[in-house]
């Protein structure tokens, strides 16, 4: 619905330029400016929906839940990878609000992206708990006091929004790097007291397109809606590769396979 | 036939001399700080190796108004990289336990700036109490 | 068209979707199994639930207090032999969780952690932080990951069901990314498509929530029971809809009005202390507690915000610590999108639509009337929420409904075979002349905006918290206009890749008739009853004449069929929902009767 006008006066409009992408009739992306009203609480997300309801139903984007807890609605906001849902407006009144897909990924249509690679990642990491030790159903809960809880979960806060994958630029130079958002999970993973994969991922971790391929910008990190700090992800694995490497001398035994292909599965 | 087409848009190449990565860019070159302050130490260990005048031509270089310019962007170099380096290294270690609560990342920054300030100040009176 | 032929293909990829497909995968690795969302998985609605899931722990609770909690907080209209085989498993399905890495939030000495919850007698609410439902559907996705036998077709669109010989054989899919549509041949259809909140304005919902499979079933003969019990939660954020977990109140959070005053004591949740106190107050069960606002809203005693009245949850003395510890999310969304800090102000709330109670009608085993479908989740009428829904309920309904889909359909698919595919085929041809239709149609007139959102606000007047004959009758008079107005839908977008707005066009055909089988239900309903409570003169509950389902039929254009169909009451005969000093003192009462025995 076309949001109220604001006390007092007629309702401010804000122009908002986005770049448009339709493969059937565009060579190549360019850009289109709308003329947007808004009040002082709406979001990016709901001025993309009003362009979408009253003025283009060409526009295509993702989004869902609103709330920034289902990672759909990744985009650059005024040049920085932010989510739709959690940018407002009238932070970007009275300039013009730039609006692009998110960075370093292939545009599909308009601000979609593909995300299919990155699942992939996600995929090839062992993105489950292998357990330490067997347990059956009626023994109940593998115990993990809070402080042992503590060691993982910010990793565990991860929405795969691939706001991270934007941020980074050995990313965009080179679209094979694991990234932030994978190595966050490996390291949840890794981290989590009642897991024993730890071996298996770091055969992924050690290779040029692991740990290695960053080079501890920390931008990603910055721009985490959720603060799950993926530079300490992937560099606390650098140092651990290292270490590992070095170890390996002393008589430790490290698989250091290549990367497995994508699918992940035993 | 699918009409899907992906657009692949080409990276910015002077991408490290903008904002938000010109800061990690001029991160980077302080460590050619480090490395020019270690050739000049280097340069300095030759010279004494080499002989009085030798050395004597390498205390007379320092003691240059270019030698001064020099040394003090060393200088700034290398505090920008003492600063950046303990902002990076609660990075690279796993979530730092101590007791029964998590060390915030800040206070790992700071236990590492107060070292290098200790070491700094020691080293600063060393000089003093060696210098005849 | 593309052609996948498999042997159990699964709609929905959340919670319920992800459970069936791993138990369907366990119970037989041979069995290929075809999970189909239109969105990837994560971004499944199972992600913005924030309290809990409710499964029996601590030595002084028992399946028979979650048994009567549950039925009481239904209002009697629970199917009490589906109630009794969901509390027997909650807790395996918690555990289940658990050692596939969910992670719980725990006591100090390690073991699991339960919080209280709204309508629960004791506690047995499992969460993980303010985020359950996020570390639970990953931890499914995650967990889904290990299975070769699961194929993934993350964004596809289903927009029909293919029915043959009176049985469902697979599904037609849009895949987003090119358009281009797939016909899947399965021997066995799970739906787990979710709820239908967002055929009303404020809701909780995100945007995915449109009752998809709902509609696909009900098209094809399939009944849509007790639509007319809409949850409305009743700590919502006023104008976004977004919500504040119950969490919130389980900690010890309190409703205030505009005096500061703790309003629910006036309606049957009092005494205002000793607080926390278990069922009583702010613990209440979430119908009672909308409907009380309703009526502070009528007093004059809530509150003015731009997006409509409220009241305050009040969560300062908690203390910031607290807060931040265990709900951190809600601090989050009361700073982000309201600029408070709620252990400095407390937070603006009003109700708003949240959970969807009815759904497709299936058995004990998730099977619905229509051979080779089942259902699971919220999408599904299990039997087990009644005329209300108690918080932490849904969560583990998705485990417990989702892992017998699995298996039911497993089984199932074992022992069928499949029709010829030309025979499917040329359905699967008809499915996609309608739905190109859509894109092709010249000289429409109607905006696809302007429908929804006047469904959307009919439903609010007509459907809300309190109903009337005349609002209702309004509404389906309104939904059956907007049904015919939609058959001259004009797209403004007319290409194949990403098409999103003939997504959203199809999911308002899936919303119409979901809205009508709401409204219709409602009107029908001549008692009051859990969510459904009307000011008309039928404002008790009345057993005698409506202690029974509502089962909507489909019938193309004309308004749905309604009738009904027996609840199924095994031990606990309808009884007086108590709560407050009102249930202490029955419970009281009833151990005296047992001393004295």
């Amino acid at each position: 619905m076309p949001p109220d006008a604001a006390a007092g006066g007629a309702p401010r409009e804000i122009m908002i330029k986005t770049l448009r992408y339709r493969p059937d009739v565009d060579s190549k992306p360019a850009w289109q400016t709308y003329r947007v009203p808004f009040t002082e609480d709406m979001s990016v997300l709901q001025g993309l929906q009003y362009i979408k309801d009253h003025l283009d139903g060409t526009l295509s984007f993702r989004w869902s839940c609103r709330m920034a807890i289902c990672g759909s609605c990744g985009m650059m906001i005024g040049g920085e990878p932010k989510l739709a849902c959690m940018s407002v407006l009238r932070d970007y009144y009275p300039g013009e609000l730039v609006i692009e897909p998110l960075a370093h990924f292939p545009i599909e249509r308009d601000l979609v992206v593909t995300v299919g690679e990155f699942v992939k990642k996600i995929e090839s990491i062992y993105p489950y708990l292998i357990p330490k030790t067997a347990r059956r159903l009626d023994e109940g809960e593998y115990l993990q006091t809070p402080l042992q809880l503590a060691r993982y979960e910010t990793f565990s806060d991860c929405i795969n929004c691939m706001l991270c994958y934007a941020a980074c630029p050995q990313f965009g130079e080179n679209p094979d790097f694991i990234g932030p958002g994978a190595m966050a999970l490996l390291q949840r993973y890794n981290g989590d007291s009642r897991d024993g994969g730890e071996e298996k991922r770091m055969a992924l971790v050690h290779t040029e397109n692991g740990a290695w391929s960053c080079t501890a910008v920390g931008y990603c990190s910055e721009v985490c809606p959720k603060q799950v700090d993926p530079a300490n992800a992937v560099n606390q694995n650098k140092t651990r590769s290292a270490l590992d490497y070095f170890l390996r001398f002393l008589g430790r035994s490290v698989d250091v396979r290549s990367a497995p292909p994508g699918g992940g599965a035993p | 036939m699918s009409g899907a087409r992906p657009y692949i848009r080409p990276i910015e190449p002077l991408w490290w001399a903008r904002p938000p990565y010109l800061a990690y860019t001029l991160r980077e070159a302080t460590g050619v700080a480090v490395a020019g302050y270690a050739v000049v130490l280097l340069a300095g260990v030759i010279s004494l190796a080499s002989g009085e005048g030798a050395y004597q031509a390498w205390l007379d270089f320092l003691r240059s108004p270019w030698s001064l310019a020099l040394h003090l962007l060393f200088l700034i170099g290398i505090l920008a990289h003492v600063w950046t380096w303990f902002a990076i290294m609660p990075k690279t270690m796993p979530r730092l336990v101590i007791g029964d609560r998590v060390v915030p990342q800040s206070w790992i920054t700071a236990a590492g700036l107060a070292v290098a300030i200790a070491s700094f100040i020691v080293i600063l009176l060393l000089a003093k109490w060696v210098q005849p | 068209m593309n052609l996948i032929e498999t042997d159990i293909a699964i709609v929905g990829a959340g919670g319920a979707g992800l459970r069936a497909a791993i138990a369907a995968a366990e119970a037989d690795p041979k069995l290929k199994i075809a999970l189909i969302s239109k969105v990837y998985p994560m971004r499944s609605h199972t992600v913005a639930a924030e309290g809990g899931a409710a499964g029996v722990v601590r030595p002084d609770d028992s399946l028979e207090n979650h048994f009567h909690d549950t039925v009481a907080g239904g209002d009697w209209l629970c199917d009490q032999d589906a109630v009794d085989y969901f509390v027997a498993h909650c807790t395996e399905e918690m555990m289940q969780l658990e050692h596939w890495g969910c992670p719980w939030s725990r006591k100090q000495d390690g073991h699991i952690n339960v919080r209280a919850f709204g309508g629960m007698k004791i506690e047995r609410t499992w969460f993980a932080a303010d985020k359950s439902g996020f570390h639970i559907l990953h931890t499914y996705f995650q967990t889904s990951i290990k299975y070769p036998s699961i194929r993934r077709l993350d964004e596809y669109f289903c927009l029909d069901l293919i029915v043959d010989d009176g049985r469902c054989q697979g599904v037609v899919a849009i895949e987003i990314a090119t358009g281009e549509l797939v016909l899947v041949i399965a021997k066995a259809v799970i739906l787990a498509t979710g709820g239908a909140g967002r055929v009303f304005v404020q809701n909780t919902n995100g945007g995915i929530v449109t009752g998809d499979g709902m509609a696909l079933a009900f098209r094809h003969g399939v009944a849509l029971r007790d639509m007319e019990f809409v949850q409305y939660h009743p700590t919502c954020m006023p104008g976004t809809g977004l919500l504040f977990t119950e969490g919130c109140r389980g900690e010890g959070g309190i409703l205030t009005n505009k005096d500061g005053y703790r309003y629910l004591q006036d309606y049957g949740l009092g005494p205002p202390d000793p607080w926390p106190r278990n069922k009583a107050m702010e613990l209440g069960p979430r119908d009672r507690i909308s409907q009380a606002f309703w009526h502070e809203e009528r007093k004059g005693r809530t509150f003015t915000t731009p997006h409509g009245s409220a009241v305050h949850l009040d969560l300062r003395h908690l203390g910031a610590r607290k807060l931040r510890e265990r709900l951190p999310q809600i601090c989050e969304l009361a700073e982000h999108f309201l600029g408070i800090d709620p252990a400095r102000q407390p937070i603006p709330v009003r109700p708003g639509v949240h959970y969807t109670m009815g759904g497709i009608l299936v058995d004990l085993k998730t099977a619905a009337p229509l051979a080779g479908l089942f259902a699971a989740g919220e999408c599904a009428s299990a039997g087990i929420h009644g005329a209300n829904r108690l918080g932490s309920n849904s969560l583990s309904e998705l485990g417990v409904f989702g892992k017998m889909a699995g298996i039911t359909a497993a089984a199932y698919a074992r022992d069928t075979s499949v029709a010829p595919t030309a025979t499917l085929e040329r359905q699967a041809q008809d499915v996609e002349r309608r739905a190109l239709s859509l894109i092709t149609a010249e000289g429409g007139s109607e905006r696809l905006a302007t429908l929804r959102d006047e469904m959307a606000r009919s439903m609010e007047a007509g459907c809300g918290i309190y109903r009337l004959e005349t609002e209702m009758q309004a509404t389906c008079d309104t939904l059956a206009k907007l049904k015919e107005r939609y058959r001259r839908l004009r797209l403004d977008d007319r290409s194949r890749v990403w098409n999103t707005e003939w997504l959203a066009a199809i999911e308002l055909g899936y919303q119409l008739d979901v809205a009508e089988a709401i409204a219709h239900s409602a009107l029908n309903r001549r008692e009051s009853r859990g969510a459904h409570q009307r000011l008309d003169g039928y404002t008790t509950r009345d057993d005698a004449a409506f202690l029974k389902h509502t089962l909507a039929h489909y019938r193309g254009d004309a308004p749905p069929r309604i009738d009904y169909a027996p609840v199924n009451i095994t031990r606990l005969p309808p009884g007086k929902r108590a709560y407050g000093a009102e249930a202490e003192r029955i419970e009281q009462a009833a151990k005296e009767i047992t001393h004295a025995t």
